[in-house]
This record gives C-alpha cells, structure tokens and sequence, in this order.
C-alpha cells in the first residue's frame, strides 16, 4: 500500500497523475462504502426525533391518545396496588376478575383478532406511578389471555 | 491505516444477526423452517401460512421488536400491543432487527412463510390458526 511519504516522487513529476495514493484511496472508500451498513444509516438519519427527544421522557398517554377507539377515562389509571393484584391473575380467568381490581378501563384499543374464531379485545391502563409506562391487557372470548408493558 | 482497519472490524459486527431467542414450541415437528432435506432448505412446515409476496415487504403492525429465531432464516415479531403472541416470518431478506416503530419495513421476501404463536401459561408456545386481522395489517403500507 501506498504511504503519504511518496507522494513527493510525483511531485517531482508535475505532468503524471499521483497512480498510486489515488488507487489506495479508491480502494479504502469501496471497502468502506461495502462494509457500511447503508439501511442503518437510512434509519439513524429517518429518525432525527430519537435523539432530539428520548422516548422515555414522553407521557405514555400522548402514545395512548393515538391508539385508544373508545372514550378515554382519564381517572382510569393504576396505582401500584392496583398493578401488584392485576399480575397475580392467572391466564384464563374471567374479565369480570380483572374488572373487580381496576373497575374500567383507561379506554380500549383497536379492535383485531390474533386468532381465527377467537373475539379478542384489548385495553390500556397507564401507570399511575409512572407516566412513561402502560399496561396493555388481552382478553380473549372475555378470558384474561396476558399482559404487556407500552412504553 | 490502523484507523480504518478498527473502523472494518466495527463495521463487521452489525452485520451478522443478533442472538437468537430461544423459545420452546409445543409442536415438535420433524421438519421446521430453517431445516434442510437432502440439502434443500425447509422454509414452511405444518401451521404456516406461505405467501407469494414478490419482492414486497412487510410491515411492523405495531410498535415492536424483531428478534432472530433459533430456525435458520426466520425472525421473530412482537409487540406490547398485542400480549401473549408472536409471530414468525421465514424468508425474509433485508431485515431490520431491534425495535420498530409501526408500519416500519420487517423485511422483504418473494416467498415467505407466516405463524400466530401463543404463549401458553407455562412459558412455551403454541402455533395457532391465525386470524386475518394481523397478516392483513402487516402486509399494506
């Protein structure tokens, strides 16, 4: 490879073209332009927001306000009482077990069945303690079916 | 030199796939996607729906995470939004793994295979008959 020391031989050439560190360098940028991981670039630059502004620090209910299809009842959130007996539940039992800790709902989201021949339904609850965390719960032919944190 | 020798080695490792999660399925099938016979790959088995998806791609329905699978080939999508479920696609090429935002790309595919996973109570997972709702979602942009 070429070493920047040389390019003094050319300059003592003004009318040849420096070959050799302009092949180097060639060679370098392809093997760099190959290894680059262009999709990742892609999506770093396609989202600015995500560094300008953290998603940890944003109310999970601005999220919630996007993706809720009912009425949202805005006292409807869990206290950590509330978020301790709800994740005792087993799989399986009855909405009403889950109704009889939270009462209502924060609002339902969007009505899709996972499953053929199985009504699903789905509904959040943002945490009381934490703003920046939801709790989403699954019901399925109204059995408790599971849990996932939205943050 | 040196520099851009590192700045190779650094490169190298976001390519290759992220650690695989590790899930037990209920449905020990003989052939799995992912496997070979007589030296052709499997990419489908029994509880997979195949589509013909010609160079298109497939969206994140949700907000959510894809994860490589164990089965060679496949990847693994799920999302808070949908509890007790993921979902496995098989034959997709240019994946995006990590966390997506909805309607972001999973990957492209000509041929891919498509399974509804529910998890059971004792942690493993089962392949169910999926509703249209979720594929339907994925599929327009």
């Amino acid at each position: 490879m070429s070493n920047p020391s040389l390019q003094t031989s050319a300059s003592h050439r003004p009318n040849k073209v420096p070959l050799k560190p302009l092949i180097a360098v060639g060679l370098v940028c392809s093997l760099i332009v190959l290894l680059m991981d262009i999709r990742g670039i892609k999506t770093f630059l396609s989202t600015p927001l995500a560094f300008a502004h953290t998603p940890i620090d944003r109310p999970v209910i601005d999220q919630l306000a996007g993706d809720c299809t009912t009425d949202i009842v805005s006292s409807a959130q869990l206290s950590r009482e509330q978020l301790l007996k709800l994740l005792t539940v087993p799989e399986r039992d009855p909405k009403t077990r889950i109704r009889q800790i939270t009462t209502e709902p924060y609002c339902q989201l969007s009505s899709i069945n996972i499953r053929a021949g199985v009504a699903a339904e789905r509904e959040a609850y943002p945490l009381a303690f934490d703003p920046t965390t939801a709790l989403v719960i699954l019901y399925e032919n109204d059995e408790y079916a599971g849990y996932r944190f939205l943050f | 030199m040196l520099l851009s020798g590192v700045f190779l080695l650094s490169s190298c490792s976001t390519k290759s796939a992220p650690q695989p999660r590790a899930i037990t399925l209920q449905q020990q099938w003989t052939l799995n996607p992912g496997d070979e016979i007589a030296g052709t790959p499997i990419t489908g088995s029994l509880g997979d729906v195949s589509l013909y998806l010609d160079g298109k791609g497939i969206y994140a329905p949700f907000k959510g995470e894809v994860e490589a699978s164990e089965q060679a080939g496949c990847v693994l999508y799920s999302t808070p939004e949908i509890p007790a479920y993921l979902f496995r696609l098989c034959g997709l090429d240019q994946i995006n793994y990590g966390s997506l935002k909805a309607r972001q790309p999973i990957g492209k595919g000509k041929h891919i295979s498509f399974a509804t996973l529910r998890r059971q109570p004792d942690g493993t997972w089962v392949i169910v008959e999926p509703a249209k709702d979720v594929l339907e979602k994925a599929l327009l942009n």
